[in-house]
């Protein structure tokens, strides 16, 4: 129920991202010359590496909601033997590595910033940051959720099925906002 | 969940054949709605995959079955709240917080606590001590 009930959500999410993109496409289509000159103070490869960073953390959410569905909310041996981690150590982790995607966010931001590349410079600063800027939200969102559901593990006195429920749709969104920056990230630094 | 696949799979092929007619009809210019009608058909597929998923996974449901009765639908559903103020005052703070934006940051500032708490009693409601679920 509550799975079918997130998948509906982001259906609309889609829609709201499919809307960005619609933006995003109908203005570069009517200035061309923009783009060409803004792209340039694109850094592709750093931008690369923070994807890959949050593809990878997609991974380790996704250890963590098998975890979950096996009813194991934390590790049974030492910290260093990965194979007893529970669902919170993998969610840490998933936390850790979307964290510093975002981080790497603000440092671009920064970056651009000080070049020039503003929300406000011109259409094509206004529809970077509107894009990346609301996809930077729902990944912080999510790193909120995260630690809703791995505080939720501590303050209940069993791990029982509706815990491991919101654990398993909390990834749903995770899984989406990172399918939707590899959308993002094709468009805006690969096409250009 | 057949029948559910069948709907939504059944739109893949006609946007299909819509985005394809539209590109023709449009001699590929008209970008936005050659992308729209090509994502609405990947969005098709995308839920007739997903209920087929959802459909392997599940048992068959009394709605499948042709001499279902509606008796058939009792039972366990999950876990529902049987009553909870805190989306009230989650709304309450949510609406605080967004005429914050508009008003001035002092509002905003004002208002965050509340969201914060809402946020936390909501999602704490049913998860702690002895009678957790």
């Amino acid at each position: 129920m509550v799975a079918v009930g997130t998948m509906v959500w982001l259906g609309s999410e889609i829609m709201f991202f499919a809307g960005l993109f619609a933006m995003y496409f109908t203005i570069r289509s009517v200035s061309p010359d923009m783009w060409a000159d803004r792209t340039e103070y694109l850094d592709i490869t750093f931008a690369s590496i923070n994807t890959m960073i949050l593809v990878i953390s997609s991974v380790w959410c996704q250890l963590g909601v098998w975890q979950a569905e096996r009813g194991i909310p934390h590790r049974t041996g030492s910290l260093l033997n990965v194979k007893s981690w529970g669902m919170r150590e993998w969610y840490v982790l998933t936390y850790l590595f979307g964290a510093t995607f975002i981080a790497g966010q603000v440092w671009e931001y920064a970056t651009l910033t000080s070049e020039g590349l503003t929300p406000t410079a011109d259409s094509y600063g206004s529809v970077f940051y509107i894009t990346t800027g609301f996809h930077g939200l729902h990944v912080t969102g999510g790193l909120l959720a995260f630690l809703l559901i791995i505080g939720r593990s501590f303050t209940a006195k069993r791990y029982t099925h509706a815990q491991a429920t919101g654990a398993v749709v909390t990834s749903y969104y995770w899984h989406f906002v990172d399918v939707v920056w590899i959308a993002l990230f094709a468009v805006i630094y690969l096409v250009g | 969940m057949r029948t559910e696949v069948k709907i939504f799979g059944y739109l893949v092929p006609f946007f299909a054949l819509a985005t394809g007619l539209y590109a023709y009809f449009t001699e590929p210019r008209e970008w936005v709605g050659i992308v729209g009608l090509l994502l609405t058909t990947i969005f098709s597929a995308f839920i007739a995959f997903y209920l087929w998923i959802t459909g392997r996974k599940t048992d068959r449901r009394p709605e499948d079955d042709l001499e279902g009765e509606i008796a058939d639908l009792s039972g366990d559903y999950g876990h529902f709240a049987p009553y909870s103020w805190w989306p009230l005052w989650l709304g309450l703070s949510i609406a605080a917080v967004a005429l914050g934006l508009a008003v001035g940051w002092w509002l905003l500032i004002c208002a965050a606590p509340f969201l914060v708490i809402s946020i936390l009693g909501w999602t704490f409601e049913f998860f702690r001590g002895e009678k957790a679920v």
